[in-house]
């Protein structure tokens, strides 16, 4: 390349930029599937969705206008208010135990070593079970009379709760069951971990800092945001994933105990074929879980202002 | 042993017993319903815990491919048809959107990588039921384009992000001289990079396959025609066809899963490994 001319450090960058304006068409049509694709299938159902919340629509004969009819059914039918209570229930207790147990396990992992390529499988593992499979899988282990879980428990003489036939512990199986899929959770961690200097624990060391003030005063601050972005995806997260174990597992059984907001919308939907209310509930689904990261963000708030005082 | 040794030598221990009985834990489910699946067909079901029935029979890994309303063997073969040409389809675009990202300006870099993440926020949930009335309106319902259509934006703004990060890392004297030499940007995109990046090409790759392998909910949804269905759905139709056949249940879902657990060792390295984790 500089055999033929002698160039000065700024040229690349002016060929570069010549070359992409000659290229800016071509420039454009490699991201228009990416564009187009994203206004199609995510822009436009959006808004589509909030549409059709506003209206009867069977599916079939052309959408008419309902007002906010469908909203008013969250105060008279109160199916609609177990499902926002259910779906609430799930997100409040699985997303604060889903996030602290990847910060565990990345904490744990994550110094290399022996064998820790092992260990990191291992907790991933269970993450990348499908749906349908997933959801067998527990349903065998939750079974009230032989499944291996109410087996050992008996075997430790421990009492042996009914579960999923219990309306007072079905939904902590659904919590449980989402805490051993946070292999996503783990790797962001671990990649935030590894962005802390290895020379600030030497420094910390030298201060005489405990490993409990280094936590707290370096290892915490430096993990922040990514504990940030990781709560803020998993409380959206939080609301579609109880639909599949919802759907396979207890049909909202017992006593609308399992009922989620996902569940709902799908059966008023597809069953009931009132796609208007489906929609709505789907659009209340979205407004709780918006409602809970701005409440997120005010905590964390308030938390770093009271940090810098 | 001196004690101060020890000393030294504890919390590493400690360490490691802990992170060998939480990954029992999270193995045992697995191990649980592969044992529970090499049990006899006939028999009761177990009273105590089964590591390993005895002696294990391989008869509900067939038995699952013998019912004549669920050709299950066929819903695997379109579940294998959907998933590969998801993960060409996903090759294809997210790269593209990746190399494009990485050879804007950089005011449009930002730009596209905040509209990324946006979508990324965007919960897939609250989705279904509009993009359902829209396939109805383009005429995708029962056809696996309505299964395919993610896969023509890359599947997962992920994918494309994961791209973006590699060619944005690789020297700009590459771009250079294929600019040096006139190379369009298809061929840039072909000749240079693709090859310069099989690491991600891989990882996406897999990724993808196991989203669409492992995907209940866009079937149930989408798809009509029995002859069109694939291995979920065709799993919770044995389901609801034989639901205390645990052993032929679980035989289901190990056959299921055990794709993605083969898939994922192959990948894990990649994000797992130690140091390698430069996203």
């Amino acid at each position: 390349m500089s055999a033929s001319s002698p160039r000065t450090p700024t040229q690349p960058a002016v060929t570069a930029q010549r070359w992409q304006r000659q290229q800016q068409a071509a420039l454009i049509g490699l991201l228009l599937p990416y564009v187009l694709g994203a206004l199609v299938l995510v822009v436009i159902p959006g808004v589509l969705a909030l549409g059709l919340s506003f209206s009867y629509f069977d599916g079939l004969s052309a959408p008419s206008w309902w007002g906010l009819r469908n909203y008013r059914m969250f105060f008279i039918d109160p199916l609609e208010r177990i499902a926002v209570a259910n779906s609430l229930y799930f997100t409040l207790l699985a997303v604060p135990l889903r996030v602290l147990g990847a910060l565990g396990l990345a904490l744990l992992l994550r110094r290399p070593g022996r064998g820790v390529g092992l260990y990191r499988a291992a907790v991933y593992l269970p993450t990348v079970i499908p749906d349908v499979a997933y959801a067998l899988i527990w349903l065998w282990v939750f079974n009230p009379l032989f499944g291996p879980l109410n087996l050992l428990l008996g075997v430790l003489g421990l009492p042996q709760p009914a579960w999923l036939a219990d309306a007072a512990t079905a939904k902590l199986v659904f919590v449980f069951m989402s805490l051993f899929q946070i292999g996503e959770g783990f790797v962001v961690l671990l990649a935030g971990l590894q962005t802390i200097p290895a020379d600030y624990a030497d420094a910390a060391t030298v201060d005489g800092a405990g490993p409990v003030s280094f936590f707290r005063y370096i290892t915490l601050p430096l993990l922040a945001p990514w504990l940030i972005l990781l709560t803020v995806r998993d409380l959206i997260w939080s609301f579609q994933y109880t639909f599949t174990p919802s759907l396979l597992m207890t049909q909202g059984d017992p006593y609308h105990a399992t009922l989620f907001l996902p569940l709902l919308s799908f059966e008023e939907t597809f069953a009931n074929l009132r796609f208007g209310m489906g929609a709505a509930i789907l659009v209340v689904m979205f407004a709780c879980s918006f409602a809970l990261v701005l409440a997120f963000y005010a905590v964390v708030r308030r938390w770093t202002r009271a940090d810098a005082a | 042993m001196p004690p101060n040794a020890i000393r030294k030598l504890a919390p590493a221990l400690a360490r490691h017993a802990a992170a060998l009985a939480l990954a029992f834990v999270f193995l045992v489910p697995l191990a649980w319903i592969v044992a529970a699946s090499l049990r006899q067909p006939g028999l009761p079901p177990p009273r105590t815990i089964q590591w390993l029935p005895n002696p294990p029979s391989w008869a509900n890994y067939l038995a699952i491919f013998n019912f004549p309303s669920v050709p299950l063997a066929r819903y695997a073969l379109n579940s294998l048809v959907v998933a590969s040409a998801a993960v060409v389809l996903t090759a294809v675009t997210a790269s593209w959107t990746g190399l494009a990202m990485a050879l804007a300006p950089a005011r449009w870099q930002a730009r596209l990588v905040m509209f990324s993440i946006a979508l990324l926020l965007v919960p897939a949930g609250a989705l279904w039921l509009p993009r359902f009335v829209l396939f109805t309106w383009l005429h995708l319902i029962d056809s696996y384009g309505a299964l395919l259509a993610p896969a023509l934006m890359g599947s997962s703004p992920l994918f494309v992000l994961l791209f973006y990060w590699t060619y944005r890392r690789l020297p700009a004297e590459l771009f250079e001289s294929a600019q040096l030499d006139g190379a369009g940007l298809l061929t840039l995109w072909w000749r240079l990079a693709l090859p310069l990046s099989t690491a991600t090409l891989v990882a996406v790759g897999i990724l993808t396959f196991l989203l669409y392998w492992s995907d209940f909910v866009n079937p149930l949804l989408f798809l009509k025609t029995p002859d069109l269905y694939t291995l979920p759905i065709g799993i919770s139709q044995l389901k609801a066809m034989d639901r205390n056949n645990w052993p032929l249940l679980l035989a289901a879902a190990v056959f299921m899963t055990a794709p993605t657990v083969a898939l994922f060792l192959v990948v894990q390295r990649f994000f797992l490994g130690e140091n390698k984790l430069h996203l």
